[in-house]
């Protein structure tokens, strides 16, 4: 799903978090004790196009299909595996067996007992076959046995270190077998009606305005859900959305739900409070893509004269409101934490970084003309939502300082993902992209030779053919020594800073607003994960 | 008898325009960039190209355009208008399901334009040149020169933060659960401002058109006649003017139909109202080519019934107009 947020940047990037806290962290005090029953009314936006989260990916539905599947595990505030529907699990020493220990007594919605062989048929019939995340996350899984009804073994041709933080409902949602068994999977009656183990069962989806989830009396955990009911409405109107949260009719907004420019208003409000926690797994960049097909872009001097040219705190302070912080490489920060992230790259947010760059311009033979310009590109606008434009507007600005005359275009979604996905008619580009959980998920796509894929979106569209890089990203799929995977990052890391085949811009932290009434609304996985423990003050 | 069959002529000739309408949008739709099948890929994150190909070949995209135009022609002349693969439901359905909120919606701005409208303009042209008509002039300008939204953000900041008054969008409060007359009031709460923003500036139009449509009338002969047959005011007004100052009004109504289903996108989109606005404008942006045909389709069907009713009420107010 994640990569499904690259493609709504817009909203999404627009809500990015301080990095230094500057948001309350919705910690308030619990003065209320936890009541059972009442409806929550959650902002999604834009309107999911399908329930069928086994098989899309978009980003705005988990939101609801996290509420009614389960994945086989959860993630802690460490982002360390927890358990869900596996209640433990043991890895070989080799690291190609896996075996799950799976919850007992858990029924789906449709009365069914869920057992190994659900999990057997979700990872190798639908996981692997339909789900566009399946190719990568699930490359090297060959089978999985199921010795009794509560133990499932999966079998991989190679250590995958990426698996394991990859399992969560939004990623790879349990299904039930007997639902699916003979039926085309896209075609299942229950793509848009879905029947899974969560705490809410689906009821009713009114095309243009909700879908209502309804309480799961049966559900496995004792005494949960505590809501009754949660209706999750669609607004198109940025505006009208913050209007539903001031005036208290709607409970939460998490990811894109609510414009950047509104979040101060809305924390101000005295019913509403806010949050940054519970994206610990996004790892979002707003990013630059060059086309080096292009004479001029494949120079690699010339790349990098781009990168020094745009002030990227200026960016932050602008165009993100603030709910940002300067990106230096590939990788966000967020991944300091397993080691992977390094700031030991070429910089450049140095000082006399206009002078630099304008010296690389000079030296990679492009020198000023009359008119002072050296040279004319296109950026393609990117078409999820007005914050891109802007950013498009001041790197306009930007480079026009080191003698680049860059003009926008926009374009609407598909024309733009057509131009510069299929056709590679485009210089420069502004996506952004979501690691996910791991950079195997969302980040090697878009940069290793074998991703050059015409027609598939948001991956290697730049033509950057770098085989040592390759060699590297290859090696850090399989590598199951962390030490030594963590090393070969920061390689990679200084590899595609130097060759600069596109230019990281800003990480993009997000908030939630909720109303002040909701309780235990945030777990480590944030809005794509169940509302199980939730609850309203009356 | 002169009139049903002048009716009828006017009902034939339709067909030929609605299936022009048909032919044309097929045509034209496919002339933009992109496909559903690129959409929903570029949505997935990571689609391969044989995923994007499954797709297309699942939507029919991979058949030559002849063949897609002959079988969407015969489905349409059945009134079978396709399936919405990105909705996973039959266009129609679709359609359906969003025309009642719709025709709520454009039926109410356009009645409370045409009533207020008139009287408005009415009252302007009675009281020419006083305090009355200037006021009157004041206030339809600036609703003639408000866009839609913004009128529709700040009627939200208005009634729905500060006073409290109104629910800020939706079509009703799911969460309550209303039934019955509760119900009832409830949608209509929800409709107060739509229904303004929409129909504001057509109000304002209609005022405008209709004082200066009285105007005119005064001078005319029948009117000195009337006059001077010794009628009142009151009379020659009502009996009168009224029925000739109006016919230009309704000329105006007529033609503006279809773009208050236009408005109607915009207005929807503000109030989050499920019509069919709001899902003609995502239908567009995911390409969805089925679901935006039905659209156009629908929306000329009720354009071509509109005006319709429109020569239908001409011939009623002015027995002249007979062909």
């Amino acid at each position: 799903m994640f990569d499904l947020q690259s493609i709504r940047p817009g909203r999404r990037a627009l809500l990015l978090a301080s990095v230094f806290g500057a948001i309350a962290n919705g910690a308030k005090a619990q003065t209320a004790s936890p009541r059972r029953g009442g409806t929550m009314v959650m902002l999604v936006h834009p309107e999911p196009s399908t329930l069928a989260a086994y098989a899309v990916s978009a980003g705005n539905i988990p939101p609801v299909t996290t509420q009614i599947y389960e994945g086989l595990l959860t993630y802690d505030w460490d982002l360390k595996p927890a358990p869900l529907l596996a209640k433990s699990w043991e890895i070989s020493p080799d690291g190609k067996t896996i075996t799950f220990r799976l919850q007992e007594g858990v029924t789906f919605h449709n009365g069914q007992p869920f057992t190994s062989a659900d999990v057997q048929y979700s990872f190798m019939e639908i996981a692997k076959k339909v789900n566009p995340n399946g190719p990568v996350i699930l490359a090297e899984l060959t089978s999985i046995d199921t010795p009794d009804p509560l133990t499932a073994v999966f079998n991989l041709a190679n250590p995958a270190p990426y698996l394991m933080v990859s399992l969560s409902a939004n990623y790879i949602p349990i299904v039930c077998k007997s639902v699916f068994e003979g039926t085309q999977p896209m075609q299942n009656p229950s793509a848009n009606r879905p029947i899974g183990t969560g705490p809410f069962k689906f009821a009713e989806w009114s095309r243009g305005q909700f879908i209502r989830l309804d309480r799961n009396d049966r559900y496995w955990k004792p005494g949960l859900p505590m809501l009754n009911r949660i209706i999750a409405r669609f607004i198109p109107d940025a505006s009208t959305r913050s209007a539903a949260l001031e005036a208290g009719e709607a409970h939460y907004a998490a990811y894109s739900a609510v414009n950047a420019a509104d979040i101060r208003r809305l924390q101000a409000n005295p019913i509403l409070d806010s949050t940054t926690r519970g994206y610990g797994m996004t790892a979002a960049l707003t990013t630059l893509e060059f086309n080096t097909r292009r004479p001029n872009l494949a120079k690699k001097e010339v790349r990098q004269a781009i990168a020094y040219a745009i002030d990227r705190q200026f960016l932050v302070d602008n165009v993100l409101y603030g709910f940002a912080k300067p990106a230096t490489g590939p990788l966000s920060s967020v991944f300091a934490t397993q080691g992977f992230y390094t700031d030991q790259v070429r910089r450049f947010d140095v000082p006399d970084r206009i002078e630099i760059a304008n010296r690389l311009m000079d030296e990679a033979g492009f020198p000023r003309g009359a008119d002072g310009k050296r040279m004319s590109l296109y950026l393609e606008i990117n078409s999820f939502g007005e914050q891109w434009l802007r950013q498009g507007e001041y790197i306009k600005q930007a480079l026009a300082q080191i003698g680049i005359d860059l003009t926008l275009r926009s374009e609407d979604t598909a024309t733009w993902l057509r131009r510069c996905y299929t056709d590679y008619d485009f210089d420069i580009n502004e996506p952004f992209y979501s690691a996910g959980a791991d950079p195997v998920v969302g980040v090697h796509r878009h940069y290793v030779s074998s991703a050059i894929r015409r027609g598939t979106t948001f991956v290697n569209n730049k033509d950057y053919r770098n085989p040592e890089l390759d060699r590297i990203m290859d090696a850090a799929t399989r590598e199951n020594d962390h030490a030594k995977r963590a090393e070969l990052y920061h390689q990679a890391q200084q590899i595609l800073v130097e060759d600069s085949p596109g230019a990281w811009l800003c990480e993009v932290q997000y908030v939630t607003i909720f109303n002040r009434k909701l309780h235990d609304h945030t777990g480590p996985l944030g809005a794509y994960q169940a509302l199980d423990r939730a609850w309203l003050e009356r | 008898m002169r009139r049903w069959r002048y009716f009828g002529y006017r009902l034939l000739l339709a067909v030929p325009v609605i299936f022009g309408i048909l032919v044309l949008n097929f045509f034209l739709i496919r002339l933009a960039p992109g496909d559903a099948a690129s959409v929903l890929a570029g949505e997935s994150g990571a689609a391969t190209p044989e995923y994007t190909e499954l797709l297309r070949q699942k939507f029919g995209l991979d058949r030559p355009m002849p063949e897609q135009f002959i079988a969407y022609i015969t489905a349409a002349l059945r009134f079978d208008l396709g399936f919405s693969f990105r909705n996973d439901s039959p266009v129609l359905d679709l359609i359906l399901e969003r025309l009642g909120p719709t025709l709520l919606l454009m039926s109410t701005a356009f009645t409370m334009a045409l009533a207020l409208g008139t009287l408005l303009g009415l009252l302007a042209a009675v009281a020419r040149n006083t305090w009355r008509d200037a006021a009157i002039s004041v206030a339809t300008l600036i609703c003639y020169a408000t866009p839609g939204f913004w009128l529709g953000l700040m009627l939200i900041v208005v009634f729905s933060l500060t006073l409290g008054w109104l629910p800020t969008s939706g079509f009703e409060n799911i969460a309550e659960g209303y039934e019955g007359w509760e119900r009832v009031q409830d949608i209509a709460l929800h409709l107060v401002m739509p229904a303004m923003a929409l129909g504001l500036f057509y109000l304002a139009l209609y005022t405008r058109v209709m004082r200066a449509s009285m105007l005119e009338q005064t001078g005319m002969d029948y009117v000195v006649t009337a006059r001077a047959k010794g009628q009142t005011e009151t009379r020659i007004m009502f009996g009168h003017m009224l029925r000739n100052a109006f016919l230009p009004v309704l000329t105006m109504a007529g033609v503006q139909a279809g773009n208050l289903i236009g408005g109607s996108i915009v207005v929807e989109t503000v109030f989050g109202w499920p019509g069919v606005g709001t899902l003609a404008f995502t239908a567009l942006q995911s390409r969805d080519l089925n679901l935006l045909l039905g659209i156009f389709f629908i929306s000329a069907c009720i354009v071509v019934a509109i005006n319709l009713i429109v020569e239908l009420l001409y011939v009623l107010l002015d027995p002249r107009i007979q062909a």
